[in-house]
Order: structure tokens, then C-alpha cells, then sequence
């Protein structure tokens, strides 16, 4: 594609070759300047003088001159240079505009333009070759390259190799993290951007000002019992110091009919003694439990019926249990994995133009929307069996932490607007992925052993997403919070993805303790920073955009007919009787029941009387789907997803951000939000006006009240008049400038200047040379 | 007919013709057989049929047809099926089935529409029912085909405002700034002498004459001589539009049109070569030589840089869309989405318009230079550039009123032939004429306003509409291929416009995220990555498809507003209750009436 607009000659140009002796003059007592923003714990393991980073795909003339560090923490680029064609940097209080946090990695790639040489560097590696550049690929997608034409060869090639070695770490303890929380434990005065990192209480300062449940303690699992009004349900402490499995949490929910003795039991028959974890009760009494498969052949039978009767025992109708065997009906994590590496491929690392004209059908060819569509699909099922059916529903998966932490929490996502809000969102990642063993710490391969990764965490930012953009009323987050969550999982510094399960933090840092002289009391392990303390990673002000102005929240007013409105919450009391039942169910009458197979006969899906009885349920399940789709939308109710070919999307924001060709200047649809959210934000003032008024308080003493706005765009702010900022795009808040910016030798391709090997190809493909 | 100032009739417009379902109003209304009427609309026939639903199966009702419309009720549906769709649409109507027939349903008529739909109506076989249900189609779906008018004559509806009045040349013209000293007015085709599908009134190079014009004419494919269409406010680079040069197999040069090229370069008072657009690929402007056609060479205009656009001919972007419609309707080919609209190309097609657009308005704007734009006759894919480059380039084409005069300009007044592309009352549905350039054209517009959301006041359904009027010949707006026939046959006065329709409800089209802008140049990126099949549009009759209508943002946004209104009402009557109380206590705090207009200033 043509370049719409050539760069305006605004800003400084360095052409190239700048005489030496000159540059190392001036820049000599600069460059000393130039000093790395250090994190408690981070220490410089290395760093290169007179470094180019490359900014623009075709010229050199906008590149940038610095220093490039390669820390414990990321590698860092520090420049006096202003960013050129840049309008606008979100930014990040851990990272600097050009850092990379080391787990954010993917792949390091060093090249000799003279030697014609190239070597993807691994831990521990050799360079026979001096590096005239460094490629970097990361894991969200970017890709920045640095050149050392002006640098000492050696010192290029130490900070190549350090970074290799520091991003490929041998061992968790390794991970910056640890260090960084060894330092607070040691040092408690020094604290990062003046919040107390120790505690891990997740809800300091986090966007909506409210605590997000951890559920590590008793008494959060109690509280969602009650707030969903499980009152069958219990919490079971027989994994206390983990006890019973290491990959379970302490605390988790069991169907009060089952006594601890008998749960010990029946755990030895489980993989890996992960007996089935509740998960969520629907106000009809249904249950989502999720169960690892049972091992133990012989016992399979008795305890699988053992389970269900319970799970059957708790439910006020006492209704039958639905088993959804995962493992069969979504795809496996290594085509999720598969898919992942095809899109990637696809949307960054593949040339844009080339692209192009096959693109409908590449994207088709990755599997990435279809395997979105499955999980929605399957998950609204499962909605409708809740929902419909009045049936609890058992999540089987092998192991039970991968695909069920998706699928549960999709279905929750969908059914109970609490987690479509910020707070209830956090506690739904921490009760489904964190608690339940989802296995961050090999899933994101933080320590780069690549056989395990898989990015089920991201196919879920990714479904909700789709949700998010088809009821954007729905949810009390943006995207681009989805987008920043996402990213932080590569941030080595929370304590929230960075272990497989629990107990490997306790057990890790509690080695390591030992190992620094670390007392550490009552606590079980260190206490790691976490995720959800927005405040380490973001200014209170930029926290706004995670608010989505679009979002009807449960008291907020609204309008019907062109009246307004205080808005009710639907009627559906979240509580164990029978209540939100209807009557004709009371009589224990459930009409659609027929489909059910016997008592006792548990595993629906294999019987050939549920078989028989398929078509008539699938014609149910579609009726109810036609339905609820003809009805308006109660977005404080059920809501589900539309999954036709033409209604899933690829998500722009997250995989085109760093892509220049793909961005809408001025446009997009952040261009809308931003008059939404002026429009919301004046709405909040006049509302805060209209209370302030009615109770007679001075208005005064309120302003601070007056001052405190939900949106990141003020109505009160002097351009409003003006229309939209002009820094606005489609990559917003992301940029850009400064990534992917394809390397070109005097007008050749790399990938033909390499004699045919693609550089541009991921690990599999690309063959170390040196 | 002229502006009217009666009371304006409360039309039943289009977008009610879906098959939606309505739901039964009262007990009364399945007795009531009151069906839509508009104001000179008369009932020829009625008859018992079923409807062939492909997404809801067989529908027993009655369908009623007048000299405009086929509507259909449902006699036992709950809620009742609703089929209202004007005659304007129909393409073909086939007989299906003979006397002889069997199987339930296998007799009746099946009619394809212009709109991205079929529909089926089984029939009794007993009793020629067939025969003149399909005899009193024909007749009224094709006027042209039966020496008839259009419904556009017969037509009666009042509306408060007259659409006629939207696009006056002159005015348009003065709005860009002309005539000035370097371009003129000129009255040469005043009766349609210098070229019949131009307008009347054009806009050429102060230092042509109206004899240099005649001469220059004479080269070009129909008359079509290069004219301006739009002028930069700034840098005073034209965009130019014309037909092809007749150059012949013997590559004929002709010193008038090589001067008049000059001196369309020279009047931008620019030094660089003037910018020639060929919006076809290579090879075919080259095969146009054998039928006396071509393109500027290189040897004959050494001042001017010719780029081919690449867009292809209306016979491809029939087949394209009508491949597009085989995997959306009835149902959506849902188990390869992608690749399937890959394989119908309508968003490569879609793509190639607007990145030609694209280049057309950044060499105006960034490359200060004049450009000239020309296919093969100009009125298909030149149109389609130099509006589309307007549109991006300035912000008036944006609004609801410049988007009809862009409309009113560049396509019907410049002889987009209109009747021969949609085939209007016209039976013969296999004419090769026919080509959805127009759908392709508002296709594009939809793209940018997806790109753009704030910056075009008109909404969704103000294109959905225009589409829709495309076909249904209630309005005179797109009769005829020329100005020159439209004159002839007195549609200004005789019918009414379409922009009546749309000025006298304007709330309906408006797009409520508008941000007025000036002079900023938008420019989409043209991008598989980014083009999206319009799925409102293309897919609209499917109802497990169809999106959510309202659009969910417009609607929050909507409901905003009228918050903002009520909160500002209750504030200003509790300050004027406050205000009684308190009369004379200087108030000391900003006062409610303060805090109301600050924030009302914003707005």
C-alpha cells in the first residue's frame, strides 16, 4: 500500500552515516545522563552506548539514539530523543516508553549485515559474530529492532547475550519478581509509586476503589456462597496447608451433603486429587461445578454417581446433574496454541501488503474465530441448561484447569451481570484461573520451555471481548482494559500469573525466604505484588479509561420511551428457595424433563436415551435461543452471544495496535467513546448537581466531589468544543510508531538478503545459522 | 412538483417493508384490511397465496397489490408476518411449477429483487389464479416494459420540505469559491449541445474557450470533456472528471485536447505534471483502442503522469454481487464464512474504489497537484472516485444536506445512467447493462463511516434508505440516465425528490456521535483488515442475522442525551423554586441557573 502521508520533516532527522568522532563529541556528556529508572531488586546486568532504535519502516531518519540496558526486570532504551510521529503514550509507571519486561520476550534474533548472518539466540548461547542488529519479538505481539552500527561490537553482543539469558531464565525463582519482593521484605520502606506492594490485598487503589476478592481466605468463598445464594453449598477446608492436592486452593466449595472424610476419599480417584470445585450457583438453584477426570477405573462409576447425587442433593429441585466433557466438544490447548501462532503470524509478522489479498481466508485459516465461536457457542449451551433446563452443570476436563477455566467463567460472564463489572470481572479471574489452578506460569511460558504454552487466557479476554463489543452497554470495563490486563500477564512482577497453582507460591517463596534470610512469620510465602492493584501500573487519572461510558450500572438511571427511569434491577432474587422459580416448577413439574434420563443414570451424554432425545433438546435449546434473541436485551440479565460467521471479530484493538499500516487516524472506534464519554461524564456532574442541590449542602464544601469524574474524557475540559483530540486512532491509547518496522537493507528485503531464509517466521521455521 | 407548504402527509416510508413481524394491534385489525396507501397509490388485485418464508417456513396470507406496492398480511400467524415491498424492487418474477405439478407448495411465482432478496408464493393450481397475479406483477413492476409511468408520476405525498430545492449548481459552485480568475462558468451545454449526459452548467479553465471546449469534445468518448468537480480551498488543485480520449488502434492524437490538458495544469499555477487517473486496470483501457477509445500517452502529453487504478468493469461487479448474494440469502454460508466472501470479491472491489479515492484526494491535498479521472465513459467508476475524493477531502459532503448535493452532483446531474444500471420498470432482467455501481458506491461511504463514527451527520439507515429508493421509483431522484431525459420528462416537476422525504424527517437520518469538522481531510485505510461486509444492509432480511436495531452504542448514547435533558430541566425548576424562596439572600455559592449554563455552553 502507498504511504498516505509522508512523514512532515518536523522533527530532528539523524542521517545517516553521522560523522563518528562528531557524534561521540556531542554526545559523550548526554549519553552519561542516560540512566536506567530502576525498580527495587532491578539491577543493570549490562548496557550498550550510541544504540539506533529503528522507528520507521522505510527510513532511517527518524530513528532514535540511546542507550540500551538489558536489567533483571527488561530490557530498556533510553534516549534524549523525543518520539517522532507520535502523538500520544499511554503510560505504563513500571515500564518506560521503550521497555520490554523480559517475560514479555518471545524471541531474540541477532544479525551481521557484512557476514550475512543470523541466529535466533537461546539461553546460554554463543555468538560467533559480532551483531550489527538485535531483533526483538515480543509476546504482544511487537516487534522492535535496534541497531548497533555506531555501538562497540562487543559490548553489542554482551547485551545481546545477557538478554538472552536473563529472559530465558532456568528457574522461577529467577523470575524478577522474586527478587523485587525479596528487596521489599528486606528493605519495607522502599515502596514502588508510593503504594505498599507487600500486601497483595488486590483491592488498593484498584479502578472501582473496592477490594477484589482473592478467594485464598474462607471467608471469600462464604461471601459468594451467600451472594449467590447457594445455601446447599459449603466450604471445605480438608486442603489447609494443601494437604489433599497441591494444584487445589485451600478453600473451596463442596456440595454440603459431602463430608470432608469422604471428599478425602474419593480425591485419591481424581487426577492430580482435584475433586470437583463449585463454581457459581444460578438463582434457580442450578450449580457450575467443574471436576478433573476420575483416574481410578474401577471406582469410576460408584464415585462419579457419589458426586452427582450430592451436586443433585443440593439443587432445591433436585434436579439431575448435566456433565459437559470438555476435553470432547472444544478444541485442545495445542490447536488453541496452533492458532494462536497462525494469527500471529498473520496480523504482525507477515508482510502487510502480501497479506492482503488472501486475507478473509488466512484469518479463516488460523482457527482463531472459529475456536472463539466454539467456546461461546458451547458456553451458551451450557447457559441454556442452567438456565432453562434448571439442571446443574458439571465442567469434566482431564486435568480440569485449562478449558474449564474458560468455560466456566464465560458462563458466568454471561449469566451474572456482577461479573461484567471491574471488581466482580477480578474475582472471576481470581476464583476460575488463579484459585483453580490455572497454569500461568507454564501457559504464558514465562521461563520460555515452549511445549506447554498456550494462550487460553487470552482466548478469554478475547470471547468476552466478543461480548463486549456486542452488548457494549453490558459491561462496566472497556476494551481497553481487557487489551492492558492482557499485557500485564507479561509483567513479571505480579504475583497473580506468574505460578501454576497456590501452593507453588507458597512453596517457592518460601524456599525462596529460606534462601535470602527472609523471616516470614505467620505468612504462608511471600506476598507478591498484584495485578489488580492498578495503582502500581497506571496514574489514578489513566486508570479512567478501564471505564467503559457505555455501561448501565445497577443504579443508574435510564431512559424508556424517552422517560427516565430508575433503573430495577429484574427480578431474579439471588437466593436458595424457590422464589425465583416459576410456580409451575414449585410442583416439582419440570415439563422439558422428559429428556432426562432416569435418576441415577448420570452421565447424560453417553446414554443412548439421551440420544434418541437429542433432537427434540436441540430443538428446544434453539427455540429458547430464537427467543431470547427476539426479546429486548435486559442487560443486567442473561445476556448471549450471536456466533454466526458474520458476528465474530477479530479483535482490532489488541492485535493491530502495533501495526502502522493498520491504524485509522483519527478515527476508530475510540473516536465514539470519547463522545460518549463526554456526553456520560456531564451527565455525572449534573447528576452530582441535582443531589447537591436537593440535600442543600453547600457547594463548596463538595467540590472535591464535583471534581471526581468516572471518565477519562471531561465534558469540562477547554477542547471539548473543538471535537476529538487530535492524538486519537484507532491504536489508542497503544501506538504504533516505533514497532514493526520491517527491515529493509537499501531497498531489499531482509528475508531475500538472508539467501531465502524468512526471518519474519516464527521458531519452528527459522533455522539457527551461524 | 413545487414546494408545498400544506400539511405534510405522514408518509410510510421504506424500512417497513422487511419482513418483520409485527405484533397484532387490537382484535380488530386481522378484520381491518386497510393496508398502506400513499397518496395517489390505487389497489389493482388481491389474492390468497402462501408465502414461502425461507427463515420462518410456509406462510398463509393474503397479498395485495397496487400500482406501487406488494403487501402481504399473514391470516394466522401470531404475531402477524408483514410483507411490504414496492414493485420498484422486483428484478424477474419466473412461473414455478406447471398444472401438472405435485408436491405441496410446488406451484407459484418466484420473484428476485434488486435488494438482496427472493421471495415465493405458492399458489392454488386450480382456476388461472396464476396467471393473473402474474400478469398484474409484471404490468405494474414493469412500467417501462408496458408504455406505463412510473409510480413517481402518480405519486401524491406532500412533505414539508421540497427536496428539488437541495442542489442548485450555481450555489454549489459559489460555495467552492467559483467562478474565479482562473476557472469559468460556462452555459455551452445549456441545451445539451456539447454533450447530452452532462449537465447544463460546467465549470471550466478561464483560459479555454467555448470553441477550444467544442473541439476538445470531439476526442472524447460521448462529449465528455475533462470539467471541474471540485476545487481545493487552499492549495486550488481541481479534481477534474471526463471520459476517455479517442485514441484508436492508430494511437490519433488531438492538439486541442493536449492544450486543454495544459492548461487545466497551468490554472493550479502548479509546475509539476498534472495527475491522470485511469480508474481501469492496464489492459483494459489498452483493449479499449480497438473500439476507438484509449488513454493519454506518454508521447502526446509529456506534462501529464497517467496511473491505472486497477477497478475493474460493471460486468464484474454484477458477478461479484451476485455471488455475494448466493452465500447470504437466503441462508448465511456459515461453515466457511471468510473464504467465501473472499471467493465473491466484493470487498477486494470495495477496497480497489476507495484506495483509488484515497489517491485521487492525498494528490489534491498532500501532492498539491491537479488530477483528471476518467474509466472508460466517465459516469461508472469516475463517479465513484471523484465522489468518494470529495467526500474525503471536504467535511460539507459529510452532512446530511452536502451528501445529497454530492449525490445530486457527481452522479445524477454527470449522467450516471441510473435507469440502464438498475434497470428501472424495465423487464428485461438479464440486460448487461445493469451493475450495482451505486450500492458499490454507498458501500464505500458505509466503510468510511465505520471508520470515521463521529464524522458524518448522517446515520445507517439515511444510506439504507437511499438504497431502498434506488430501486422503489416513488421518487423521481433516480429516473432516467440524464439530465437532459429527467428535463425532457419534467421529473422536477412531475415527481417528487427524495431529500423531500429525508429533510422533512432529519432526526431519523441523523447520526448522533457527529462532530463538526472543518477542512480535515479522512482518509480510510483501505484494508481487508478493515473493510467489513455491511452486514445491515447485505444481510438485512435474515432475521437470526440482523443486528441489534437500534444500534446498542447510538441508543445508550441516546438515552444520555435525554438524561442530560431531564437533569437540566430538573435543575433549572428546582433553582426557579429556590430562587422564589430565596429571592433577595445574595446567594454567596454559584447558583443552579450558574452551574446550568456552564455546562450548557459546551453543547
Amino acid at each position: 500500500m502507498f504511504s498516505l502521508k509522508q512523514p512532515k520533516p518536523t522533527f530532528k532527522s539523524y542521517l545517516l552515516p553521522l560523522p563518528q568522532a562528531d557524534d561521540h563529541i556531542m554526545s559523550e556528556p548526554r549519553i552519561k545522563k542516560l540512566e536506567p529508572v530502576l525498580l527495587p531488586g532491578e539491577i543493570v546486568v549490562n548496557e550498550v552506548n550510541f544504540v539506533r532504535k529503528c522507528i520507521a519502516t522505510d527510513t532511517s531518519q527518524y530513528d532514535l539514539w540511546g542507550k540500551l540496558v538489558c536489567t533483571n526486570f527488561k530490557i530498556s532504551f533510553i534516549t534524549d530523543d523525543p518520539m517522532p510521529l507520535q502523538k500520544f503514550h499511554y503510560k505504563n509507571l513500571l515500564l518506560g516508553e521503550h521497555d520490554v519486561p523480559l517475560t514479555c520476550i518471545e524471541q531474540i534474533v541477532t544479525v551481521n549485515d557484512t557476514k550475512r548472518k543470523q541466529k535466533v539466540l537461546g539461553p546460554n548461547q554463543k555468538l560467533k559474530f559480532n551483531p550489527t542488529e538485535l531483533i526483538i519479538y515480543c509476546k504482544d505481539f511487537r516487534i522492535v529492532r535496534f541497531r548497533f552500527d555506531e555501538a562497540g561490537p562487543e559490548s553489542a553482543k554482551k547485551v545481546c547475550l545477557a538478554i538472552a539469558h536473563y529472559s530465558q531464565p532456568t528457574d522461577l525463582q529467577l523470575l524478577f519478581a522474586f527478587e523485587y519482593v525479596g528487596e521489599i521484605y528486606h528493605n519495607p520502606a522502599k515502596k514502588v509509586n508510593g503504594i505498599d506492594p507487600g500486601g497483595g490485598g488486590g483491592g488498593i487503589g484498584s479502578a472501582s476503589g473496592q477490594q477484589t476478592p482473592l478467594f485464598e481466605t474462607y471467608s471469600d468463598w462464604d461471601r459468594e456462597i451467600k451472594r449467590t445464594g447457594a445455601s446447599e453449598w459449603r466450604v471445605c477446608s480438608v486442603n489447609e496447608g494443601y494437604m489433599i492436592s497441591t494444584c487445589l486452593p485451600e478453600y473451596f466449595v463442596v456440595p454440603s451433603s459431602l463430608a470432608d472424610q469422604d471428599l478425602k476419599l474419593y480425591s485419591y480417584s481424581f487426577i492430580g486429587r482435584r475433586m470437583p470445585l463449585w463454581s457459581w450457583n444460578h438463582p434457580n438453584g442450578s450449580a457450575l461445578v467443574r471436576m478433573a477426570n476420575i483416574k481410578d477405573v474401577l471406582q469410576q462409576r460408584r464415585i462419579d454417581q457419589r458426586i452427582c447425587n450430592a451436586i443433585t442433593r443440593s439443587h432445591p429441585l433436585r434436579s439431575d446433574v448435566y456433565k459437559s466433557d470438555l476435553d470432547k466438544c472444544l478444541p485442545n490447548i495445542q490447536e488453541i496454541q496452533a492458532a494462536h501462532i497462525k494469527l500471529k503470524q498473520l496480523c504482525v509478522n507477515e508482510p502487510f501488503e502480501e497479506t492482503e489479498e488472501k486475507w478473509l481466508s488466512s484469518l479463516e485459516n488460523t482457527h482463531w474465530l472459529e475456536y472463539i465461536r466454539s467456546f461461546l457457542k458451547h458456553s451458551a449451551e451450557l447457559v441454556y441448561m442452567m438456565e432453562c433446563k434448571h439442571v446443574s452443570v458439571v465442567l469434566q476436563e482431564e486435568e480440569g484447569r485449562d478449558l474449564s477455566c474458560l468455560a466456566a467463567s464465560l458462563i458466568q460472564v454471561m449469566l451474572d451481570p456482577y461479573f461484567r463489572t471491574i471488581v466482580g470481572f477480578q474475582s472471576l479471574i481470581q476464583k476460575e484461573w488463579v484459585m483453580a489452578g490455572y497454569q500461568f506460569l507454564d501457559r504464558c511460558n514465562h521461563l520460555k520451555r515452549s511445549d506447554k504454552e498456550s494462550p487460553l487466557f487470552l482466548m478469554f479476554l478475547d470471547c468476552v471481548w466478543q461480548l463486549l463489543e456486542q452488548y457494549p452497554a453490558a459491561f462496566e470495563f472497556s476494551e481497553m482494559y481487557l487489551t492492558i490486563l492482557y499485557d500485564s500477564a507479561r509483567i513479571s512482577l505480579f504475583g497473580t500469573f506468574l505460578f501454576n497453582c497456590p501452593h507453588q507460591r507458597v512453596k517457592e517463596s518460601t524456599e525462596f525466604a529460606i534462601s535470602k534470610n527472609i523471616q516470614l512469620g505467620d505468612e504462608k510465602g511471600l506476598r507478591f505484588p498484584c495485578v489488580w492493584d492498578w495503582s502500581l501500573q497506571f496514574t489514578s487519572r489513566d486508570r479512567l479509561l478501564f471505564h467503559n461510558p457505555l455501561y448501565i450500572g445497577k443504579s443508574a438511571p435510564c431512559v424508556q420511551n424517552g422517560a427516565v427511569k430508575t433503573f430495577k434491577r429484574a427480578k431474579k432474587n439471588y437466593s436458595s428457595t424457590l422464589r425465583g422459580v416459576p410456580p409451575a416448577l414449585k410442583n416439582g413439574i419440570i415439563s422439558e424433563q422428559e429428556f432426562l434420563p432416569r435418576r441415577n443414570s448420570l452421565i447424560l451424554k453417553l446414554k443412548p436415551d439421551f440420544l434418541q432425545q437429542a433432537e427434540s433438546q436441540s430443538n428446544s435449546m434453539e427455540q429458547y435461543f430464537r427467543d431470547w434473541f427476539a426479546k429486548p436485551v435486559d442487560l443486567h440479565g442473561v445476556i448471549l452471544p450471536r456466533i454466526s460467521g458474520t458476528q465474530i471479530k477479530l479483535w482490532k484493538l489488541c492485535y493491530f495496535r502495533w501495526v502502522p499500516e493498520a491504524q485509522i487516524n483519527h478515527g476508530g472506534f475510540i473516536t465514539a467513546f470519547h463522545k460518549v464519554s463526554l456526553l456520560a461524564d456531564e451527565v455525572d456532574t449534573l447528576n452530582r448537581n441535582l443531589r447537591q442541590y436537593k440535600s442543600n449542602s453547600s457547594l463548596q464544601g463538595n467540590c472535591s466531589e464535583l471534581d471526581q469524574s468516572r471518565m477519562y474524557f471531561r465534558a469540562n475540559s477547554l477542547n471539548d468544543t473543538s471535537g476529538a483530540p487530535d492524538f486519537l486512532s484507532s491504536s489508542f491509547p497503544f501506538s504504533p510508531v516505533g514497532n514493526l518496522c520491517r527491515r529493509s537493507i537499501l531497498g531489499t528485503p531482509l528475508s531475500k538478503f538472508l539467501s531465502g531464509a524468512k526471518i519474519w517466521l516464527s521458531t519452528e521455521t527459522l533455522a539457527n545459522e551461524d | 412538483m413545487a414546494s408545498s407548504s400544506t400539511p405534510k402527509y405522514n408518509s410510510n416510508s421504506l424500512e417497513n417493508s422487511s419482513s418483520k413481524r409485527t405484533l397484532k394491534d387490537g382484535t380488530n385489525w386481522e378484520q381491518n384490511e386497510e393496508i398502506p396507501r400513499l397518496p395517489g397509490e390505487t389497489r389493482v388485485t388481491d389474492k390468497d397465496v402462501i408465502y414461502m418464508c425461507p427463515f420462518n417456513g410456509p406462510v398463509k396470507g393474503r397479498v395485495y397489490i397496487t400500482n406501487y406496492r406488494l403487501y402481504l398480511r399473514s391470516v394466522e400467524n401470531d404475531p402477524v408476518v408483514v410483507l411490504n415491498v414496492p414493485l420498484g424492487v422486483i428484478s424477474r418474477i419466473e412461473k414455478m411449477g406447471g398444472a401438472s405439478s405435485r408436491g405441496e407448495n410446488s406451484y407459484g411465482l418466484d420473484i428476485t429483487c434488486k435488494d438482496m432478496r427472493n421471495l415465493r408464493f405458492a399458489l392454488k393450481q386450480e382456476g388461472h389464479s396464476r396467471r393473473d397475479i402474474f400478469e398484474v406483477l409484471t404490468k405494474y413492476a414493469f412500467p417501462q416494459s408496458h408504455n406505463l409511468l412510473f409510480f413517481a408520476f402518480a405519486n401524491e405525498e406532500k412533505f414539508s420540505e421540497n427536496g428539488w430545492m437541495v442542489y442548485n449548481p450555481m450555489s454549489e459552485y459559489r460555495r467552492q469559491g467559483l467562478p474565479n480568475e482562473r476557472w469559468r462558468v460556462t452555459f455551452i451545454n445549456e441545451h445539451y449541445g456539447l454533450c447530452d449526459t452532462y449537465p447544463s452548467l460546467l465549470v471550466v479553465p478561464y483560459n479555454a474557450t467555448d470553441d477550444d471546449l467544442k473541439k476538445v469534445a470531439a476526442f472524447r468518448s460521448r462529449n465528455r470533456i475533462p470539467v471541474l468537480s471540485w476545487i481545493h480551498p487552499e492549495t486550488q488543485a481541481v479534481i477534474m472528471r471526463c471520459s476517455q480520449p479517442l485514441v484508436g488502434m492508430s494511437g490519433k492524437r488531438n492538439k486541442d485536447d493536449e492544450r486543454y490538458l495544459d492548461i487545466i495544469r497551468e490554472a493550479n499555477g502548479q509546475i509539476s505534471k498534472l495527475t491522470i487517473y485511469d480508474a481501469r486496470p492496464n489492459v483494459n483501457a489498452v483493449a479499449n483502442k480497438a473500439t476507438g477509445g484509449g488513454y493519454e500517452s506518454e508521447d502526446a502529453y509529456p506534462n501529464a503522469e497517467l496511473f491505472f487504478l486497477d477497478i475493474h468493469n460493471i460486468h464484474v461487479m454484477r458477478e461479484s454481487l451476485k455471488k455475494l448474494k448466493d452465500i447470504v440469502y437466503p441462508n448465511v454460508e456459515e461453515s466457511h464464512w471468510l473464504s467465501s466472501l473472499e471467493s465473491t470479491h466484493w470487498l477486494e472491489h470495495i477496497k480497489l474504489v476507495l484506495t483509488g479515492a484515497i489517491q485521487v484526494a492525498d494528490k489534491v491535498s498532500s501532492g498539491r497537484s491537479s488530477v483528471l479521472v476518467h474509466c472508460s465513459d466517465g459516469w461508472d467508476r469516475t463517479a465513484q472516485l471523484t465522489s468518494l475524493a470529495m467526500l474525503m477531502l471536504d467535511s460539507y459532503y459529510r452532512t446530511i444536506e452536502g451528501f445529497e448535493v454530492l449525490v445530486q452532483k457527481e452522479w445524477i446531474s454527470f449522467g450516471h445512467k441510473f435507469a440502464s444500471r438498475i434497470g428501472h420498470g424495465d423487464k428485461n432482467h438479464a440486460d448487461a447493462d445493469r451493475s450495482p455501481i451505486f450500492l458499490q458506491f454507498i458501500d464505500c461511504v458505509w466503510q468510511m463511516s465505520k471508520q470515521f463514527p463521529t464524522a458524518f451527520e448522517f446515520n445507517e439507515q439515511f444510506l439504507i434508505t437511499i438504497l431502498d429508493h434506488l430501486y422503489s421509483c416513488r421518487f423521481g431522484t433516480f429516473l432516467y440516465n440524464s439530465e437532459s431525459l429527467r428535463e425532457k420528462e419534467k421529473v422536477s416537476e412531475k415527481t417528487l425528490s427524495l431529500w423531500s422525504l429525508i429533510n422533512s424527517e432529519k432526526s431519523k437520518y441523523t447520526n448522533p456521535f457527529y462532530t463538526k469538522e472543518l477542512n480535515r481531510a479522512l482518509y480510510p485505510v483501505a484494508s481487508m483488515r478493515h473493510l467489513e461486509l455491511w452486514v445491515n444492509y447485505y444481510i438485512r432480511w435474515n432475521p437470526r442475522i440482523r443486528q441489534q436495531q437500534p444500534n446498542p452504542v447510538e441508543q445508550r448514547y441516546m438515552e444520555l442525551l435525554a438524561l442530560r435533558d431531564d437533569y437540566i430541566r430538573r435543575l433549572e425548576e428546582l433553582q426557579i423554586t429556590n430562587n422564589s424562596k430565596i429571592s433577595n439572600s445574595s446567594a454567596s455559592s454559584a447558583s443552579p441557573s450558574q452551574m446550568v449554563s456552564q455546562v450548557q455552553t459546551h453543547f
